[in-house]
């Protein structure tokens, strides 16, 4: 067996904390906060606490945000709560695949393009200005971390609604100073999977695009639990972020520049400065991304791929080739909290030594 | 005479990895022509031209030139 030494999968374990709050949740937080019984008031408290808690350290209000246990849901309900039927989806070319998806079972939607480095054409919004419908708007990009100029995009995107998704960016980007619903996913601060948060911004015209009864505006089956290793994993995460930030920005740095000028003939997709301080995206010229993950797997070190080999449809991804990046010999690179320069030496090490090796 | 460069039914990157093969049996200004119906090519051609500093062309569906710019 393979002993992982490295984890730069976009996944990371619970901190030692939030699995410490999951357990107890588990033994206090088991009944349905709905429910008049004793150990529903117990479970309501603590879901009010939770709450409270992933509002504030999220920006938002707590009235304003509902938990999702299907984050992947999160793009609808975020983006088909806001859409008319007879109105238009402005989306990007580097979108996740559940907006495309969203675009495809919408009558009117339409694609605008990034430049080189994965920046939305602003003028390419401005054109849907007069129209009435929504702006699916990513602030960051988790294949490449690529951050959005979304102040600017906002105010050249006119009457469109704003469906703001933090899914990768999480609180390292702050919220717009206008959106109407914003998608945030408990994995991008290290919390647990299966968590989506969905802010709906007070006065939102936000209706529940599913079928449903009574008024609530999600499911309300969500996980307390696991609410609560996110809003725990949360405060933790905000606790230390500003100074690891700047420190995985510096790791980064190292990570890109050593690999760039030891490696010949390698794409790096978009510039560290415009990106989030923890993602890297790398594309080897003349290697197969499966391989290469293989290799990688062997040497101890865990890392995704945006390459068409490694997909499930065998499909390059569509944000490489949207930017015009190399999209075979990929690897994406995650930097976690806690993550040592040593790590990142022995990395690049292994990087050296697989890509050569696949090269011969 | 072109080069002609059949990689129909391979899957990416080997079409890539035959062109960077094959561009080396050529002088600059000379060409390659290259059939390809991997979704990939397109893209990843047109990187490798930046990359390497070769020109590409799309000829029809499936059907690229590759022309050697430079010496190697």
């Amino acid at each position: 067996m393979v002993h992982i030494t490295g984890n730069f999968l976009a996944e990371s374990p619970l901190s030692p904390k939030a699995r410490e709050a999951l357990a107890d949740a588990i033994d206090q937080g088991w009944s349905d906060p709905r429910k008049l019984a004793h150990s529903a008031a117990k479970a309501r408290i603590l879901q009010e606490g939770a709450l409270a808690s992933l509002a504030q350290n999220l920006g938002v209000r707590t009235e304003e945000i509902e938990i999702l246990g299907e984050p992947a849901l999160g793009h609808f309900y975020s983006i088909g709560g806001l859409l008319r039927p007879e109105e238009t989806l402005v989306y990007s070319s580097v979108d996740r695949k559940e907006v495309f998806a969203i675009a495809r079972g919408h009558q009117s939607s339409a694609e605008v393009g990034v430049d080189s480095s994965g920046q939305i054409k602003g003028q390419d919004v401005q054109k849907f200005a007069r129209s009435q419908g929504v702006l699916a708007l990513q602030a960051a990009n988790g294949e490449t971390g690529v951050i959005q100029d979304i102040e600017a995009l906002i105010a050249q995107s006119g009457d469109l609604r704003i469906a703001a998704d933090f899914s990768s960016a999480g609180t390292r980007v702050p919220l717009p100073s206008r959106w109407d619903s914003a998608f945030f996913d408990a994995r991008s601060w290290q919390g647990p999977q299966g968590i989506g948060i969905l802010a709906i911004r007070n006065g939102a015209s936000w209706r529940n695009p599913l079928p449903h009864l009574g008024n609530t505006r999600t499911p309300q089956s969500v996980s307390l639990p696991l609410t609560i290793a996110a809003a725990v994993a949360l405060e933790e995460w905000r606790a230390s972020d500003q100074v690891e930030s700047v420190r995985l920005r510096a790791l980064s740095k190292e990570l890109r520049d050593e690999v760039s000028a030891s490696i010949e003939n390698c794409d790096i997709a978009g510039k560290l400065e415009d990106s989030l301080p923890h993602i890297t995206s790398f594309s080897f010229l003349y290697v197969q991304g499966e391989e290469l993950l293989r290799r990688l797997e062997l040497s101890g070190f865990a890392v995704d791929s945006g390459s068409a080999c490694t997909a499930e449809d065998l499909q390059p991804s569509h944000v490489l080739a949207a930017m015009g990046v190399l999209t075979h010999g990929n690897i994406r690179v995650t930097l976690h909290h806690g993550c040592t320069s040593a790590e990142v030496q022995s990395l690049v090490i292994a990087i050296k030594v697989a890509v050569a090796d696949l090269r011969a | 005479m072109m080069k002609e460069l059949n990689c129909l039914g391979m899957r990416c990157p080997l079409p890539i990895i035959a062109v960077g093969r094959e561009i080396k049996n050529i002088f600059a200004g000379e060409s390659i022509h290259l059939l390809s119906d991997d979704p990939a090519t397109e893209i990843d051609l047109r990187a490798w031209a930046r990359m390497t500093g070769n020109q590409i062309e799309v000829k029809g569906p499936n059907e690229f030139l590759v022309t050697k710019s430079k010496v190697d």
